[in-house]
């Protein structure tokens, strides 16, 4: 287990590298870093020259990717649009996504598994067919037209929930807002649930334990959900960097301050740091999490050896 | 009589059509009695068992007619929850394949002990003492440290032994053994055979043996009840088959034995496939590929004739069979 | 776009099997495997995946359903004057958020424009995003991914390296970096964006078909008997991996008119002057008080020309493959 922990954190580096340029090319080579650098004025050329030599942005674009990463690693994130620190913006930003993305993880486990499992043991009932045109049609609904349309319902027609929410973002505000980024994953993962539960269900151990004379509360919980789920949690996991990442929409939509928020700023501005920073972070989030998706499924399934 | 069955009907609806699985099957065990059920793939005998286990697929499977009747209780009338109880605890099931019967996230000790804390109440530890006993009992060595281990850490024939200790845990009356050696090397099988044969005589078990290999029937079944699409085309004393088959089916089985007697000689088989069972033939079902067949036997399905007080065979010719 | 469409792919599928698939006995075996006694019944001609699936497709209303939305949709984005006589740029400020009345029958929005006219016209925009994109995904992709799932070694992991690095950038996030300095008002941009964030999709699932169909036999065999590489993936590797491919460019094709209305509705994939649903939906989200209808109504065709391209490569999907039959 260690040596294979080992060979996968050296394959991300080779990934983490090529992601993370990609980004710094992008935003380099067709934005202009300093245009945000003197506030919402045009720069001067005379302070344009200074900040290049400043920001080593007069050396070739390699060696200013690697003097950023270097910084990076001693902590510096350089400096945002606004003068402030790219990671003091990383210190209030992250939080609110942090707890967008743990609601609508909360929303795929309770709504999603349980809606898999109900139309998994029900296949081709009317709950099941209902449920999956349901499923097919959140997955095709793009998500800022699910946010918008939500926010029209239950914050402006009904006045159930505040329209937009506070810069303190608190976990109750973001319970609509958790949803609507959670929806397209929450129909993956009924989905994913159904199908394995209804593939499951039909396997040898599943009768054995049926024969053992278990009862079928037993049978479905400790034999059929704790295969079927292995699956699926590999796939929540993995989500939520996909989850960090897509935050940007629903953030703009319910105007919460967070990563999406930021980064939405930034690339408006065209803050070179600020965006590339976010975007490194977000990387390795990412890559992390899929890490531990791999572990997990060691510990889930005991089949699984790893070499 | 332990278990009896009684004009078993089981269909399984599919996509295309209603397929027969099991159509009027009669059989019985006693106590401490063995039945051998024969049959090719598709001939209904694990239907049969798994209808009497309590444990077909419905949907689409559907019992449509019969009785079962086991130690005085008519099981196809009983509620689920009753007939739970009984499963696993008054009648046990062994599987072919173990790898896959057993489930692969969860260790033997706990599959194992299972059967004591949901049927017995017992508390996880002296459950897990018993799942311990079991193992030692079923011959795996060093129980006590495998008991921690998943089925894939086993041999075949070590997870076989372990679906047997699953089986005869609660010392039920009657246990089903679905093909319990097909997926095993021929050296372990014949180990895994005696392991379940030295139990049944020990715990006096009905055992219901379903297989397709008369290698296995002839040492330790007492009786034989022969299937074709899904009815008993031949039941009889073990040694009375061996003698003198009573139905062609059984006689192209028996003739199908490679034997050493015989090197060098084509090996017999027998001709044709056996029925679509959404499609069975009109008349005896065996008729397309019979060598005996007359026109009566496309019409008229033959009834289980008494060929004697133990034996009955369905074939309108059964005599001419017999003789040879 | 990215891994997530990838596995859950999975999950979308095996939505309509049913029937023999789900015996799960020995019996079951028998009734899928061996023809009947009698030899040739309509069931037992040998038949194409092909010919199959077209027989499953026929007689599948979710796909005859979805299959005339998008013809629909074709027809309009090639036509959109048979259906409507207005201009999409002809608006009257003075009828700003006005709603339905005759001759408008969907209203206007923030700006005064016809909503109808431009709802139809935006329908263009969404199809040609989806399909040129998709064909450069499909084109770019599959090429990519059987060279290096047919050759192996070096190439192959370094195609692998390299899709990982497209697979760690979020979408959005990509579009937003790269489009936002793009001034250009054509979906050209959107268009290049999505085929150099996509492909990797598609090259994994090509890669992967070719890596199974080279390992078949008659492949081995034609080599053995000294066919040539180029032959070899020809006629004897590609038609293998197809379907595959179909399949995943059919739903991608849903998810990129999504992607396109989402960097539009973001402020950087089209822009105005050009007539997008995503424009118009990002344009009518502050008036979503007083004027709501300009915001549903493009909302509402966007969701169904999804919905029809997710459903199609869905059924296609199940005619497909075989091990759900």
């Amino acid at each position: 287990m260690g040596r294979y922990v080992v060979r996968r954190l050296l394959q991300m580096i080779p990934v983490f590298i090529g992601a993370t340029l990609l980004i710094f090319l992008m935003v380099n080579v067709m934005g202009d870093p300093i245009a945000g650098l003197c506030g919402e004025r045009q720069c001067d050329p005379a302070t344009a020259a200074r900040l290049e030599q400043e920001f080593g942005l007069d050396k070739p674009v390699w060696q200013q990717y690697l003097t950023y990463m270097g910084n990076l690693f001693t902590g510096d994130f350089g400096t945002a649009f606004n003068g402030q620190d790219v990671t003091e913006l990383m210190a209030t930003a992250f939080p609110v996504t942090v707890r967008l993305t743990l609601i609508a993880i909360l929303f795929e486990i309770v709504i999603g598994v349980t809606l898999g499992v109900v139309t998994g043991l029900r296949r081709g009932r009317p709950v099941d067919t209902g449920v999956l045109l349901l499923t097919l049609v959140v997955i095709s609904v793009p998500t800022f037209v699910t946010g918008l349309l939500l926010q029209l319902l239950l914050g402006v027609k009904w006045g159930w929930i505040r329209p937009s929410v506070s810069s303190e973002a608190p976990f109750d505000e973001l319970i609509l807002p958790g949803l609507v980024l959670a929806s397209v994953s929450l129909a993956y993962v009924t989905r994913l649930t159904r199908t394995s539960i209804a593939e499951n269900r039909r396997s040898d151990y599943v009768r054995t334990a049926i024969a053992k004379g278990l009862p079928r509360r037993r049978v479905v919980v400790r034999h059929l959900l704790r295969n079927s789920l292995i699956p699926v949690v590999t796939f929540i996991g993995a989500d939520i960097g996909f989850l960090m990442g897509g935050a940007i929409v629903t953030e703009r939509i319910f105007n919460i301050h967070g990563v999406g928020y930021q980064l939405y700023q930034g690339i408006l501005r065209q803050n070179t740091q600020t965006v590339v920073g976010f975007v490194t972070v977000l990387v390795l989030v990412f890559l992390v999490a899929n890490l531990v998706v791999d572990l997990l499924y060691a510990v889930l399934d005991p089949r699984i050896r790893y070499v | 009589m332990l278990l009896e069955v009684r004009d078993l009907h089981v269909e399984f609806r599919t996509r295309d059509g209603v397929a027969k699985a099991v159509n009027g099957v009669t059989y019985g065990v006693d106590e401490g009695e063995t039945l051998a059920v024969l049959g090719e793939s598709g001939s209904g005998k694990s239907v049969t068992a798994q209808a009497v286990m309590g444990i077909l697929d419905t949907p689409p499977g559907r019992v449509t007619g019969g009785e079962v009747v086991f130690q005085g209780w008519d099981l196809l009338t009983l509620k689920e929850e009753e007939r739970r109880r009984i499963r696993g605890a008054e009648m046990a099931m062994i599987f072919q394949d173990a790898l896959s019967a057993l489930n692969p996230v969860l260790t033997v000790g706990d599959q194992l002990a299972e059967m004591f804390t949901v049927h017995r109440g017992m508390s996880r530890k002296d459950a897990r003492a018993k799942a311990v006993e079991l193992m030692d009992r079923v011959r795996i060595p060093a129980a006590r440290e495998r008991v921690r281990q998943y089925p894939h850490q086993f041999s075949g024939g070590m997870r076989q032994r372990i679906m047997i200790a699953m089986a005869i845990a609660l010392e039920p009356a009657l246990i089903i053994a679905d093909e319990p050696t097909t997926a095993l090397d021929v050296t372990v099988q014949a180990q895994v055979m005696e392991l379940l044969a030295e139990l049944q005589r020990e715990y006096r078990m009905g055992l219901i043996l379903i297989t397709h290999d008369l290698g296995v029937v002839a040492d330790v079944a007492d009786r034989i009840a022969v299937m074709y699409a899904g009815r008993i085309v031949e039941s009889a004393p073990v040694h009375d088959i061996y003698k003198a088959p009573a139905h062609p089916y059984t006689r192209g089985l028996l003739d199908s034995i490679p034997r050493l007697d015989q090197k060098g000689r084509e090996l017999y088989a027998i001709k044709g496939l056996p029925p679509n069972l959404t499609r069975i033939p009109p008349g005896c079902p065996f008729h397309p590929r019979c060598p005996l067949a007359r026109d009566v036997c496309t019409t008229d399905d033959p009834p289980l004739y008494e060929v004697s007080g133990t034996r009955g065979s369905a074939c309108h010719f059964w005599r001419e069979c017999l003789d040879g | 776009m990215s891994d997530r469409h990838h596995e859950p792919q999975a999950a979308v599928a095996g939505t309509s099997m049913g029937g023999a698939m789900d015996l799960g006995v020995d019996e079951a075996e028998t009734l899928e495997k061996k023809p009947g006694p009698d030899g040739a019944g309509p069931e037992d001609r040998p038949r194409s995946l092909w010919s199959d699936a077209w027989r499953d497709l026929r007689r599948n209303p979710v796909f005859i359903v979805s299959a005339l939305v998008i013809l629909f949709l074709v027809f309009i984005s090639l036509w959109p004057s048979a259906i409507t006589s207005g201009s999409p740029l002809k608006c009257d400020l003075a009828k700003a958020q006005e709603g339905s009345q005759p001759g408008h029958p969907f209203g206007f929005d923030g700006q005064g424009c016809d909503v109808y006219t431009r709802t139809v016209y935006g329908a263009r925009t969404s199809v040609a995003v989806g399909v040129l994109a998709t064909l450069g995904v499909a084109v770019l992709g599959s090429v990519l991914g059987a060279l290096a799932g047919f050759f192996g070694g070096t190439s192959d992991a370094v195609l692998s390296r390299i899709t990982d690095v497209f697979f760690a950038i979020p979408v959005v996030l990509g579009g937003l970096v790269l489009l936002s300095v793009i001034t250009s008002n054509t979906v050209w941009p959107v268009i290049g964006f999505i085929v150099l964030l996509g492909w990797p999709q598609i090259s994994r699932i090509a890669r992967g078909a070719v890596i199974t169909a080279k390992q078949n036999d008659y492949v081995q065999a034609a080599r053995a008997l000294g066919a040539s590489n180029s032959r070899l993936l020809l006629r004897h590797i590609a038609p293998n991996a197809v379907a595959p491919v179909i399949v995943v460019a059919t739903i991608a094709l849903g998810t990129y008119i999504a992607l396109e209305a989402t960097l539009s509705y973001l402020g950087v994939g089209l822009k105005p002057p050009s007539v997008s649903w995503g424009i118009d939906i990002s344009a009518a989200s502050p008036y979503i008080r007083n004027a709501p209808h300009a915001l549903l109504w493009p909302s509402g065709a966007l969701a169904v020309t999804v919905l029809a391209f997710i459903m199609l490569g869905d059924a296609v999907r199940d005619a497909l493959d075989p091990k759900l039959r």
